[in-house]
């Protein structure tokens, strides 16, 4: 009987459930997205630039497990403060306690099981649709990836089966504990926020030691290794929630000691909101900030990782074009390009050896990435080495007429004189008369440089064709490479980022997705208790202009910080990449810009939605 | 001073329910005065439509038809943004519930309708301790609403009603949520105010004791004016005099 009056009041808070059995949903969802990616070992250990990157995915499958706990945690005690009157009132009229305590039980756990199962469905519709979207946008064949990975559905629902259960119990626990009257009352009742002084201390104290000591571990990955990564997991985590459970409330409190900010228009009321409700929304913040900078950071890896493929690419070439013995196409290829340095140098082939003129090769010194003694990266240069004997060889035998060390780079890596090239030929540079002996038709390379590289991978990619063609002719054979050149670099770079890429937008927009949900929570739970609030505002004659103005304000606050600490999270963070990253920072502002639209467009909903239900209808 | 008029109501009715549909006359033409400094109560049975008159008073709902006019100003033509700077100036309200924010302290409370206004900081504090002075909770102006009694709340509630000096005061059923001691406390203080400050007050109650304190007592049946009473001898022979009339309407 009590199970049937149950159901029936459960289909007329359908709207409540509907938000509930969503947050969990997507919760299983995100969870099960992340495992589809974090168990296929050998998609991720394929795609990625990072050797221990199982690890990292293990780690990874840790943090969302700690977050996940908490938010399931909270999102099924919302589910008691929805039950919780009718419960009393099912006990005013003589149900027994035990059978309320069995009630809320199942229900919960009966809620849990239909977010299950709604929450692996969704989940991999959006692996699918997610996964298929990145990689046409990357251009990327994803070899490998499964939507639907067995071993993550058993993993997810082992996980969440138990966190239903646990969950379950505390809610079935609780309700156990309460009188009959503190149920039927529970809603008008008011928490009560007490920061004492010494504990803010020791709280803000250990948040900034924890923190610190994760940012020592992340900046110092290359010395800690793995060791590294489990502690920057474990006490940011940790330290987060701190910041969010000690600092912010004491910091809200000093706001409002200002009496000159505290007693201007509704400031009062903004802040007093903000301070109560501190208490409550700790946990929801610090996870929020916890999410911002784990899906901030996967994207922000991501591209820094695309971006930087350029970068790499050009680690050991000055030159991006080079053209050998060019023909029409090229140059009509090189004509689209904005080139921005060309050089031409002469030379001929014969049946031993390739030989460059000297004169070309001092008259129109090429330009060469050079490093000295040191690790530094190298820089570029031009060749100014002088050349004071008549002839050399690239390989020479004797120290006479062994080509120098930059002339050496000059031809090998910028122009490409490789056994790729040429085949088994040596390489030499001649005077003008013993070259002008050589019998031989005069070819020639040229050298450029253009204004944006990527501008051109069309145009390249014909050039690359011809000269695996050229080299074809001098090989005799089926050429796969025609040597190293700075767009064969890049393709090379580009094949394996892809996969990383690939990695860090999915991983960044299931997070970010996650997070839209727990503030929806925030929302949903916080705001019905509001209504009376704003309604005894309007009575004494608060503007609806200024009602708006202060939740506009007071939810850009709470917006805000987690995304402040998420966002520094992150900066720190990238440190991590500077081993396999040149520049991790290079156009961070993109994926910050993108978090930011995506995270202004959560705000102005979740403005719009609680404006709905808060704010009084005039009459 | 006493023969000003604070509030002017004229002829006004209130109709819920569109036309075509099943109408409810919740006022049909109810017409009084309230003077300066008066103290008037509002009595009547349940469904009367005491809290619609209250409403239309206090500018939170519209009257179909007929003018009300506070302070000299028609506030049946304003619109509603006009209304609510309206009400905080020139109205202060005591709710049965309290209605005070339990997220600010009492001080806070009390503060909030100057807040609004623009008063700087500095003036506001001596406003707010003079009125809490006046209602004796001068002690507890650093605590939360939930940790003071309801008597405390319902006086922190009326200093903020006052503490920004408005034409009148508008109570409803300020008394009821609290013990008889409580109450009778509140009705000396808000007779303390009427009395030695000129504060007007007008107060919608159900309890005649309450209703005792006041100077005069417009009886409202079935949304009309029912009768009319002034205290003319004691408090008690005035409680007596408006047990008789609801004595009435239970005939």
């Amino acid at each position: 009987m009590l199970l049937k009056l149950s159901f029936s009041s459960m289909r007329k808070r359908f709207k409540d459930y509907l938000v509930l059995l969503f947050g969990l949903t997507i919760s299983i969802a995100i969870f099960y997205m992340f495992e589809t990616l974090a168990q296929n070992k050998t998609f991720i250990e394929a795609n990625s630039m990072i050797s221990s990157i199982v690890f990292v995915f293990h780690v990874g499958t840790f943090i969302l497990g700690a977050i996940t706990v908490f938010y399931i945690f909270y999102a099924t005690s919302f589910m008691l403060t929805l039950r919780q009157k009718e419960m009393g009132m099912y006990m005013t009229l003589g149900a027994k306690k035990h059978k309320i305590t069995q009630l809320m039980f199942f229900e919960t756990f009966f809620i849990g099981l239909i977010s299950l199962v709604v929450g692996l469905v969704i989940g991999f519709g959006l692996a699918k649709g997610i996964a298929e979207l990145f990689m046409w946008q990357l251009d990327f064949n994803g070899e490998g990836f499964q939507s639907f990975y067995l071993s993550s559905i058993i993993t997810t629902v082992i996980f969440y089966i138990i966190l239903f259960l646990l969950t379950s119990i505390v809610n079935a626990w609780k309700i156990s504990r309460k009188s009959v009257l503190s149920l039927l009352h529970a809603e008008q009742k008011q928490d009560f926020v007490k920061t004492k002084g010494s504990r803010t201390f020791f709280g803000v104290l250990l948040a900034v030691i924890l923190i610190g000591v994760g940012y020592y571990a992340m900046v110092n990955i290359a010395r800690f290794m793995q060791l590294g990564l489990i502690l920057a997991a474990v006490t940011i985590i940790i330290g987060t929630y701190l910041v969010f459970i000690a600092f912010l409330p004491y910091f809200v409190k000093r706001l409002k000691q200002n009496r000159t900010l505290n007693e201007k228009g509704i400031n009062s009321f903004t802040l007093g909101q903000l301070r109560f409700r501190m208490l409550n929304l700790t946990k929801v913040l610090g996870t929020v900030a916890m999410l911002v900078a784990l899906g901030l950071g996967a994207m922000t890896a991501g591209i820094s990782f695309y971006h930087n493929i350029e970068k790499q690419a050009s680690t050991f070439h000055a030159n991006d074009v080079v053209i050998h013995q060019p023909s029409k196409e090229d140059t009509e290829a090189l004509a689209e390009m904005n080139v921005t340095e060309k050089n031409v140098y002469h030379y001929k082939v014969d049946g031993d050896g390739v030989y460059f003129l000297k004169k070309d090769l001092l008259v129109n010194p090429p330009l060469i990435k050079h490093s000295d003694e040191t690790f530094e990266l190298p820089e570029t240069t031009r060749v100014e080495e002088s050349l004071p004997e008549d002839n050399y060889m690239l390989y020479g035998e004797n120290d006479a007429n062994r080509l120098p060390e930059l002339w050496s780079t000059a031809i090998r890596t910028e122009m490409n004189a490789s056994y790729q090239l040429f085949g088994a030929k040596d390489i030499y540079v001649y005077g003008t008369s013993e070259y002008q002996n050589i019998v031989s038709d005069e070819q020639q390379v040229i050298l450029a440089t253009v204004d944006d590289f990527k501008n051109y991978l069309p145009q390249l990619e014909i050039i690359n064709q011809n000269q695996l063609e050229l080299a074809e002719t001098y090989r005799d054979d089926d050429v796969e490479n025609a040597g190293n050149t700075k767009y064969s670099n890049y393709i090379a770079f580009k094949a394996i980022a892809s996969g990383t890429i690939f990695m860090g937008f999915f991983l960044g927009v299931a997070f970010l997705m996650m997070m839209a949900s727990v503030l929806m929570f925030k929302l949903l739970s916080s705001a019905a208790s509001d209504i009376h609030r704003y309604s005894m505002l309007r009575k004494i004659g608060v503007r609806k202009s200024l009602l708006v103005k202060s939740i506009y304000r007071e939810l850009f606050l709470l917006f805000l910080f987690p995304a402040l600490v998420g966002l520094v999270h992150v900066i720190v963070g990238m440190q991590m990449f500077s081993f396999i990253i040149i520049e991790p920072y290079l156009k961070i502002w993109i994926p910050i810009s993108i978090f930011i639209v995506i995270y202004g467009i959560y705000y102005w909903i979740t403005v719009q939605m609680y404006k709905r239900i808060v704010l009084p209808k005039e009459v | 001073m006493m023969n000003q008029t604070v509030v002017n109501v004229k002829d006004i009715h209130k109709v819920f329910g569109k036309r075509n549909e099943n109408q409810y006359h919740a006022l049909s033409g109810v017409t009084f005065d309230i003077k300066a400094g008066e103290f008037v109560g509002i009595m009547g049975p349940s469904g009367a439509g005491k809290t619609t008159l209250l409403n239309v008073i206090s500018t939170l709902d519209k009257p179909t038809d007929g003018t009300i006019e506070i302070a000299g100003t028609n506030i049946t033509s304003m619109k509603q943004g006009q209304l609510a700077d309206f009400r905080s100036e020139q109205l202060g309200f005591i709710f049965q519930d309290f209605n005070l924010l339990e997220n600010l302290t009492i001080y806070e409370n009390i503060a909030l309708p100057l807040s609004l206004q623009g008063v700087p900081s500095r003036k506001i504090k001596p406003s707010v301790v003079e009125v809490a002075k006046k209602l004796g909770i001068e002690t507890i102006l650093e605590k939360y609403p939930v940790t003071v009694s309801g008597g405390q709340k319902q006086r922190a509630a009326a200093a903020r009603a006052l503490v920004h000096e408005p034409a009148i005061i508008l109570a409803d059923e300020p008394t009821g949520a609290l013990d008889s001691k409580s109450a009778k406390s509140l009705m000396d203080a808000m007779v303390h105010l009427n009395e030695n400050h000129d504060v007007s007050i007008m107060m919608v109650t159900h309890d005649p004791l309450s209703a005792s304190y006041c100077e005069r007592i417009l009886f409202i049946h079935d949304g009309s004016l029912y009768k009319e009473i002034h205290r003319d001898g004691s408090r008690s022979e005035f409680h007596h005099q408006i047990l008789d009339v609801l004595a009435d309407f239970a005939e």
